[in-house]
């Protein structure tokens, strides 16, 4: 194969040098020849990344489009001779690409969390997490001191919290990105599980969910965080769910056949996958939890669904990015952070509908995509933007896309081979998102027209430092 | 503190006493000191146990004790012990109430602790991180609960 030219190139001069190389050293020339392009998708940030400008590529910043770009993801998977076993199991640096006057500043802290606290001290990576063990030196007094609060970040109350699924939210400092401490929404709340997805109403209230075992806690936030209400619904199964859904009147919990079948550590070890039972999609009535209904539908793995919308007759539509089994959480990620790509992520749009007779049904879009948005709103359907493109050999995204279910079709911008394309949110009538450039080895910010993705972006920035892929974040205009 | 809770306290802090088994080297006296980071009020509960199976699997402690917390310190005495291996399972009652603060999912929401700190991993510290020496009437341990 012609492109290993240059990985022969370095074996060779490894192999001459041999001789005069002390062994360690020639394992690390190896090693770092070895790693693919893309494994900087994956790579440590050693330390919070003070304020810097960043460089206009083209175009112009919209006028309109003032305000900050909050994101997060795990940015801190070594430490000494350790690692740990699962792309969700880095630190969470938080990101923060603020626009204004032409121009765009990055700042991005660690969320400052137990783990990372015990780790630092440990100088080793120590303690469990999704896929990575409990080694010798690990304390676990609750699940908060495993939160790597490295999935997302949204802003409350006039602060930002950085969410994790098992754990606390972790409340932050909008302008200094200074960790202010886990949050417990009432006392007797103190350490509950939080999923990384809330869902936010027109009016600003806040619906989510934490999961244990075959039991939900709902949470009803206002607007500003607080919390309004919290009620405890029992599931049909103790399925895994990072995401939910809402439409108008209803919240959507899917129950993936990926099962919590013991309490073990780490997390994923007690999960054991039963495509023979299918997935339970469970409809709760907002207005009253105790109202539900369940509707059912062939086995299926995911992550992150889209928004929910109902129609008159009571239909309820939701997308979603689905795959055909949970081997990329259980082997995929986990190689990732060897620099391995052993398995190819094939997630498929696809739109589940809910029908007032009982019957659920599936619709193919008939492309890969994840990570979707919608631009808010549940009163009908809205387009659905996401990330697209994958192919075989290299993993991650490498285009954006926007999908319309009413008209049954899409239109996308393909990034090229050298880009990681993360995710993107919408701000107003833009999609603004960030990519890793594996030519230039950095981090870009791009901006596009929401309703034109084809152009390809209306402007792009670029950063001086390539930080690793992130997962999700919100967009707040000034 | 209300008159009934401080007979409470006195009662378990006295509970060993009976419950000693006959000592062949004579009874020890353990003092167990703790310091509390969260707040400075509200009792330590604590339970003492003098061997692994009652600590490690659900078993019966030898004593039981709850202390008032003062200026962030508790000081707990069980006179008329059988010298040998105890281990302490503690929690820091912030409010008062007698009982461990729960979440709904039943997970613990006021800080633990056990004797020679060792620590949780997803579970109790075991009896073989925890145990210690109870012997001579002078014996002595410390614990933070944070």
């Amino acid at each position: 194969m012609m492109l290993d030219r240059r990985e022969l190139f370095s074996r060779a001069l490894a192999a001459g040098l041999g001789a005069s190389l002390p062994a360690e050293a020639l394992a690390a020339g190896l090693a770092a020849a070895a790693q693919p392009q893309w494994a900087l998708a994956l790579g440590d940030v050693a330390a919070d990344i003070a304020p810097r400008g960043l460089t206009r590529l083209h175009g112009r910043l919209p006028a309109d489009l003032v305000g900050t770009l909050y994101r997060n993801g795990p940015a801190l998977f070594r430490r000494g001779d350790t690692a740990v076993n699962h792309w969700f199991d880095g630190d969470g640096l938080v990101r923060a690409f603020a626009c204004h006057d032409g121009g765009v500043q990055l700042q991005a802290r660690f969320v400052d969390t137990p783990k990372r606290r015990i780790e630092t001290a440990a100088g080793r990576i120590v303690q469990p997490g999704f896929a990575t063990p409990a080694r010798p030196g690990a304390q676990v007094g609750s699940a908060d001191d495993t939160n790597a609060a490295n999935t997302h970040v949204i802003a409350a109350g006039g602060r930002l919290l950085a969410l994790w699924e098992a754990g606390s939210a972790t409340a932050m400092d909008m302008a200094t990105l200074a960790t202010i401490g886990p949050v417990a929404f009432r006392p007797d709340l103190k350490g509950m599980p939080f999923l990384a997805h809330p869902k936010v109403e027109a009016s600003g209230r806040i619906w989510n969910i934490g999961l244990s075992g075959k039991h939900a806690y709902v949470y009803r936030l206002s607007a500003g965080g607080a919390l309004e209400a919290g009620q405890m619904i029992k599931l049909p199964a103790a399925s895994y769910c990072h995401d939910f859904t809402m439409a108008a009147r209803h919240l959507i919990i899917v129950l993936q056949p990926w099962l919590h079948e013991k309490a073990s550590l780490p997390f994923s070890t007690g999960m054991v996958w039963r495509p023979e039972q299918g997935t339970r999609v469970l409809v709760i009535d907002k207005d009253d939890l105790t109202r539900q209904r369940l509707f059912e539908l062939p086995a299926l793995f995911f992550f992150h669904l889209g928004d929910g919308w109902e129609e008159a007759d009571g239909t309820i539509h939701f997308d979603g990015a689905f795959d055909s089994s949970p081997l990329f959480a259980v082997e995929g990620a986990p190689a990732l952070v060897e620099g391995r790509y052993p398995r190819s992520e094939r997630p498929m749009l696809r739109l589940v509908s809910l029908h007032p007779d009982g019957r659920a049904r599936l619709r193919d879009a008939g492309i890969t995509a994840e990570f979707p948005r919608n631009p808010g709103g549940h009163d009908g359907p809205r387009p659905t933007f996401h990330v697209g493109g994958y192919q075989p050999g290299r993993p991650f995204a490498r285009s954006i896309g926007r999908w319309d279910w009413q008209a049954g079709r899409g239109q996308a911008h393909d990034f090229g081979a050298h880009q990681i394309v993360e995710e993107f949110v919408p701000a107003g009538p833009w999609l603004i998102g960030t990519t890793i450039n594996l030519k230039a080895r950095a981090t870009e910010l791009h901006m596009m027209r929401a309703d034109r993705l084809t152009d390809g972006p209306v402007a792009s920035f670029r950063a001086d430092v390539a930080l690793p892929h992130s997962f999700h974040g919100s967009w707040l205009a000034a | 503190m209300t008159l009934n809770r401080l007979l409470t306290v006195a009662l378990l802090a006295l509970a060993p006493l009976a419950a000693a088994p006959a000592a062949a080297e004579g009874p020890a006296t353990l003092t167990v000191t703790f310091t509390v980071t969260d707040a400075p009020t509200g009792q330590i509960m604590l339970s003492l146990y003098d061997n692994e199976a009652a600590h490690d699997r659900g078993g019966k402690p030898v004593a039981q004790a709850a202390v008032p917390v003062q200026q962030g310190q508790a000081v707990a005495t069980s006179p008329g012990l059988a010298p040998g291996r105890y281990a302490i399972k503690a929690f820091h009652d912030i409010d008062g109430d007698g009982k461990m603060g729960m979440t709904p999912f039943g997970m613990p929401t006021e800080p633990f602790a056990f004797s020679n700190n060792a620590q949780a991993v997803g579970g109790p510290a075991p009896w073989s991180a925890s145990n210690f020496a109870v012997d001579g009437p002078a014996a002595a341990t410390s614990i933070t609960i944070r």
